[in-house]
């Protein structure tokens, strides 16, 4: 899942200055999940708006809107007939929606109202966690399902550096450290020895430093 | 050996490593780093440089180790993987290499989180041990990370890794270390062990997994400055454990920089003992100053010698570098042009030594062939003469036989009348067409006489040829028996011509004698008497009428009453009477045909003097030559254009009475040889030798048959030195090759006057007469006293002035023995050198010195300070000695001067002497000194018109008199500031002379022998470049001499007898 965040609301007032007709557009997918943009945070950040507006002594139109998703063009291409009819479109949904809506819609104005962090799990209610950083070379097989790239201060390879300390991440007490994690998952595997070998040296192509990546499935294409 | 560098050789040599770290600067200062590497040298094996360690921005490890390369300290680069990619790092990675880095740690790096740009994106493109991989593919596969080759140098690198045993899993840790081993480590450094059981207990496992055999393990310590650190490192430093123990250590410790120095060594100590350590890796943060003190406590002081430390320089110091060989390059190369140069030149100039000795025995020996063939001509002279005499003895016979038969008139011969004219010869009367044939007769009968065979019959014939042609400018007509005759020579000559021909005038003469009749004559005359007569008759018809006036006079000394000789003597005499009184009255007629025709545009009346003068010049060569007639004749031409010319006048005179040149000066007029006419053609008399040698310097080059100077000096060198006329003593110069002869030969002196010179510009355009005079000073007194000074003109313009006193040389004398002066000046005096009086002696006696300058050196304070009581002692012995004027010379101090001049003063009382140098800090007490003996002074200033000015008024002012001081302006030898000092005395004269400042007008004291002698080139010794030392130093002071002598000096005090002899010939020369 991916995980947002909303944006202050000062951040977001910045933005829609000038606007005298606002959309605030939702989104039912992840961020509806993570509690990020869903209908209800839309309802919650007009009104928040609206409130924010009044105390500058500014008044605009605020319309709310949620999608089913914002990463599907059957959803999003109904915007450009009301393009017209607003100043800016405040998008709640993860930055593909923002990019999706920016891409089709060439007389939308659209602003994110979230900030997308990153692909996580929810621990539990209100907390989420980085799983993945969607390298697009992955290795969990290597390190017990636990992924020392997205979870390992310093992205390291082969085993816990000097600042693994009971288990935490040098960097922060808060932080375990995934190579003492993967030590102990691959010791209660079994599987220990495993971290005797190597792991060389990454490619970072997959992991979007070889350029926007993009995917294929020829069997599928119309 | 992978990277060679001195930390693997340490450890590959088994001994225990050190290594150092060092934390580069937050800032750009490099000065930091070399200060931090200074203080490691020697101590440690290597020096770790961190790589912006704690994620904090620090110079960068590649620079800061370079510097600390350049320092000598060998760097053990850090490198993180936080903050470059794969590009930068293999980048860097080479040029480390390239640039002298040999150690490479390898380190995943610090959390940017931990450093002041936490914002920082952390690259972390790789880890530690893929970074390990990686620079050993580099190394040992030569490739770079990508897999393509390295081409050309990979970089040799020692790798190294960390290890923290005190980081968890404690498990995994050795299996890590293993993990960096196999990826390329060759030697690890620990995270600080301050936990060493559980360091051991690490090592027990590293060993287990056989990780210490594979790489070198060196243990990290750190000393703990304080209780503080020691906390703050246990609480908040990840995976470091700070033991208790050293805690309480540490707040026990009443020092705990000291404690922490005990706390580091004993953990040294410690882990020393640990199987597989094979070193200590020393970190002292920020104290860098306890590394030594802890490795000297841990008995680690005796590091093996850094091997393989060697910098890459680079940038502006490589180019200092490159710029200092390049200098060093071209200067030994030019060292080695100059030195080849100096070769060349060396062996250019010996050949050309070579080629000139060559010469001047080429010289000599045509000289010698020259002297031969002469030699020959006059020994066939006299067998001609004794023929002749023969010839007229079978004559005299004949006649007596013919007796009855009346004889025909002898045919005498006539002189034609007129000379012979040159230029084609005509068609021959008969009688010269006889002539000719009784010439050729004549000389065939010589021929067999003489024996000759045809070589030299015609030799003889060519030179006759030769002397005819050059006595008559004609081109010879050969005297061949086929030829046509030639005009007959000498006989027919009226006027008494120059040399006559050796051997010619007999041919004819003979020839014709034997073809007269025979007259009966008398028996039984002596035949020396017959002899002499027949040569009479001989000279007297080949016109040489004074030979033969001494012939018969000869002949008459023998028997007075020979009438034949009788007869002869006065024949002779009319013949020579009639020839002179022919002359005259013809040559007044012919002095138009004397004076060859005016060139257009040249005034008649300068036309005619310069012939005049050129008819005088060349008499005066004939005289020189000993050919009076020619002398004769040339004055009388002289005389033919101008009647009253007084040189000619005196030529003729002189040419007359065979004196010769008169030089004024020669001691004793020039003997005149009694009875003796010269002969030509006879080897130089001794008593001609005189002559020969005026003649070889006074003689106008003009006719004067050009011999080369050099040449000429040569010869007077190898010959029997001429004695000069100088009216000096004697003096032989002691063994030296320098200068072999200290006579020097007087200048000529027959220069016309300066006014007969100018020809007809007039006087007042050339004259400047001065207004001013020069004082004369009086030196000396008894005999021997003279005064210089007293001129009313520049030194030596007689023509506008008078000089009524010679400039005149003063030896320098020392009081004590010369310390520093060379051998070619102290020979002359090495026997008297130890007894100034001996020496001042033998400057008077052998040297003919005018006066003594004793110089009293030995007071100078700066050098053997001798009381001025010893100095008088001396200066009296010396006073005492010679009795020529003295000049006492002070050691330059003013005040000591004053003492030691008082004290000789007080000692020789009346007797006169000159007292210097008065400067202006000694004059009043010298001066009054002086007064009151009535002294000359020396006034001595430091080469300033104004200056000597001032000092003049000063002594007068006190009561000194002008004509009691003599100006020692200070002066400079040639090449030390002659010109400066040349320019300031003639300042001064000039302005004495010409400005009537008489403050100036006192004459010059000149002490330039000192001057000149203390210049390096006359101490030189001799080489091919700067010649001989002696004539070199001779010559230096004979030239600074004469340049002064110019600028009015008037008193020289000099030091060499040679230099000495050529000043005072220079001075005679002028006068």
């Amino acid at each position: 899942m991916i995980i947002a965040e909303r944006k202050t609301l000062k951040e977001l007032l910045g933005m829609i200055d000038g606007c005298s007709r606002v959309l605030i557009l939702g989104c039912r997918g992840c961020v509806a999940v993570c509690s990020a943009g869903g209908d209800k945070e839309v309802a919650i950040l007009a009104s928040a708006l609206k409130l924010g507006l009044t105390r500058r002594g500014k008044k605009i139109d605020i319309e709310q809107r949620t999608l089913v998703r914002q990463c599907d063009p059957e959803y999003i291409d109904p915007l450009n007939q009301d393009a017209a009819d607003f100043d800016a479109v405040l998008s709640m949904a993860c930055g593909v929606g923002v990019n999706f809506i920016a891409d089709r819609c060439d007389k939308v104005n659209v602003l994110p109202a979230l900030d997308t962090t990153f692909y996580g799990a929810n621990l539990s209610s209100g907390e989420w966690k980085e799983m993945c950083a969607g390298c697009g070379a992955c290795v969990l097989h290597l390190t017990g399902g636990l992924c020392p790239v997205a979870r390992c201060a310093k992205s390291l390879s082969n085993g816990p550096c000097g600042g693994s300390q009971g288990g935490r991440c040098e960097i922060h007490p808060d932080v375990a450290c995934i190579w003492q994690q993967i030590y102990d998952k691959l010791s209660g595997l079994n599987r220990s020895d495993e971290m005797k070998n190597i792991m060389p040296i990454r490619d970072w192509t997959s992991a979007g430093h070889g350029g926007p990546r993009r995917r294929i499935r020829e069997d599928l294409l119309p | 050996m992978k990277a060679g560098s001195n930390l693997e050789n340490v450890l590959r040599s088994g001994a225990f490593a050190v290594t150092g770290e060092l934390g580069p600067p937050k800032s750009g200062d490099l000065g930091l780093v070399r200060k931090k590497a200074r203080i490691l040298k020697g101590h440690v094996d290597a020096v770790n440089i961190t790589d912006c360690q704690t994620a904090i921005v620090r110079m960068s490890s590649l620079t800061a180790g370079l510097a600390a390369l350049a320092e000598g300290v060998e760097p053990v680069m850090q490198m993180t993987c936080r903050d470059r990619n794969r590009i930068g790092m293999q980048a860097d990675i080479l040029g480390a290499a390239a640039l002298g880095i040999k150690n490479l740690l390898c380190l995943t790096g610090d959390h940017q989180k931990f450093g002041n740009h936490p914002q920082s994106k952390g690259v972390f493109d790789m880890d530690s041990i893929q970074l390990l991989q990686m620079v050993r593919g580099m190394r040992d596969d030569r490739a770079f990370q990508c897999g393509e080759e390295i081409k050309g140098n990979e970089p040799r690198l020692f790798l190294g890794c960390a290890a923290n045993p005190f980081a968890d899993p404690f498990e995994f840790r050795p299996v890590r270390l293993a993990k960096k081993v196999s990826a390329g480590a060759d030697f690890v450094q620990t995270q600080i062990i301050y936990n060493v059981e559980k360091f051991a207990r690490f090592m027990e496992m590293v060993r287990d997994l056989g990780v210490h055999e594979k790489c070198y393990i060196l243990a990290g310590v750190t000393p703990p400055k304080s209780l503080g650190m020691a906390r703050y490192m246990k609480k908040f430093v990840p995976g470091l454990d700070v033991t208790d123990d050293v805690l309480s250590r540490l707040s026990d410790a009443s020092d705990q920089r000291e404690e922490g120095i005990n706390i580091c060594v004993d953990i040294i100590k410690q882990v020393q003992d640990i199987p597989g350590v094979a070193g200590v890796h020393v970190m002292a943060i920020e104290w860098e100053e306890a590394v030594p003190e802890i490795v000297k406590r841990a008995g680690l002081s005796n590091r093996p010698d850094p091997k393989g430390i060697e910098p890459v320089l680079s940038s502006s110091q490589s180019i200092e570098k490159a710029v200092e060989d390049a200098r060093k390059e071209i200067r030994i190369e030019l060292e080695e042009e100059l030195e080849r140069a100096k070769t060349e030149a060396q062996a250019s100039r010996e050949l050309v030594i070579k080629e000139k000795e060559k010469i001047a025995s080429e010289i000599s020996d045509l000289k010698k062939q020259v002297e031969e063939a002469r030699t020959m001509a006059s020994r066939k002279e006299a067998e001609v003469q004794k023929l002749t005499a023969e010839i007229e003895m079978a004559k005299k016979e004949l006649e007596a036989k013919q007796a009855a038969a009346p004889s025909a008139p002898v045919p005498e011969p006539q002189p034609p009348a007129a000379p012979p004219v040159p230029g084609p010869a005509g068609p021959l009367t008969g009688r010269e067409q006889r002539v000719l044939e009784s010439l050729n007769l004549g000389l065939e009968a010589l021929k067999t006489v003489l024996g000759l065979d045809d070589t030299q019959f015609e030799a003889l014939r060519r030179f006759l040829e030769a002397e005819f042609m050059l006595q008559f400018g004609q081109a010879p007509v050969p005297v061949t028996p086929s030829a046509p005759a030639p005009p007959a020579p000498g006989p027919a000559e009226p006027q008494p011509a120059g040399p006559v021909p050796e051997a010619a005038p007999a041919p004819p003469e003979a020839e014709a004698l034997v073809e007269e009749p025979v007259k009966p004559e008398k028996p039984a005359r002596n035949k020396e008497v017959v002899n002499l007569v027949a040569k009479g008759n001989l000279a007297l018809h080949s016109g040489d009428y004074n030979g033969a006036i001494e012939a018969f006079e000869q002949a008459l000394g023998i028997d007075p009453e020979d009438a034949k000789a009788k007869a002869g003597l006065a024949e002779a005499k009319a013949a020579l009477e009639k020839a002179i009184s022919a002359v005259q009255p013809s040559e007044s007629e012919e002095s138009e045909g004397l004076l060859p025709p005016c060139p257009e545009g040249v005034d008649e009346t300068w036309w005619k003097e310069k012939w005049i003068i050129r008819y005088t010049a060349r008499g005066n060569v004939a005289m020189m030559n000993g050919d009076y007639e020619k002398a004769v004749v040339e004055f009388e031409k002289a005389l033919s254009l101008d009647p009253e010319n007084g040189k000619a006048k005196d030529g003729l005179n002189r040419a007359k009475n065979k004196e010769g040149i008169r030089i004024p000066e020669a001691a004793g007029a020039p003997s005149v040889e009694e009875e003796k006419t010269p002969e030509p053609a006879a080897a130089p008399a001794e008593e001609e030798e005189e002559e020969k040698e005026e003649e070889a310097e006074a003689a106008p080059a003009e006719e004067k048959p050009a011999k080369p100077e050099k040449a000429a000096e040569e010869e007077k060198k190898e010959k029997p030195a001429p004695e000069p006329k100088a009216p000096k003593v004697e003096i032989s110069a002691p063994a030296g090759e320098g200068v072999s002869d200290l006579s020097v030969t007087p200048l000529a002196k027959d220069e016309p006057p300066l006014s007969e010179r100018a020809g007809d510009i007039p006087e007042d355009v050339y004259m400047e007469s001065c207004s001013g005079m020069i004082q004369s000073v009086m030196l000396g007194d008894g005999e021997n006293a003279f005064s210089v000074g007293g001129e009313t003109a520049l030194p030596f313009y007689n023509f506008e002035g008078d000089m009524p006193n010679p400039p005149r040389v003063a030896f320098e004398v020392l009081d004590s023995e010369p310390e520093e002066w060379p051998d070619v000046l102290t020979k002359y005096f090495s026997d008297c050198l130890s007894d100034p009086a001996e020496w001042a002696r033998k400057c008077v006696e052998q040297y003919n010195a005018k006066s003594i300058c004793l110089s009293l050196v030995s007071t100078d304070p700066n050098g053997a300070d001798a009381s001025p009581a010893e100095a008088a002692e001396v200066a009296e012995r010396v006073v005492e000695a010679v009795d020529v004027p003295i000049i006492l010379w002070g050691c330059g101090n003013a005040e000591k001067d004053t003492e030691t001049l008082r004290e000789v003063t007080g000692r020789i009382g009346d007797k006169k002497v000159c007292l210097g140098p008065l400067s202006d800090a000694n004059y009043r007490t010298l001066g009054a000194t002086a007064m009151a003996f009535q002294y000359p002074v020396v006034a001595s200033t430091p080469i300033d018109v104004n200056l000597a000015k001032q000092l003049n008024i000063l002594l007068e002012n006190l009561g000194v008199h002008l004509d009691h001081i003599l100006m020692d302006p200070s002066i400079g030898a040639v090449g030390y500031g002659l010109e400066y000092t040349y320019s300031v005395m003639e300042r001064i004269r000039l302005a004495a002379l010409t400005q009537q400042d008489d403050k100036l007008s006192c004459p010059f004291i000149v002490n330039l022998g000192r001057e000149v002698w203390k210049a390096k080139e006359t101490r030189l010794p001799s080489d091919g470049m700067l010649g001989d030392q002696e004539r070199r130093g001779v010559l230096m002071e004979a030239i600074t001499a004469s340049a002064l002598l110019l600028a009015g000096g008037e008193l020289m005090v000099m030091r060499h007898p040679k230099a000495a002899a050529l000043a005072d010939a220079l001075v005679e020369g002028m006068l």
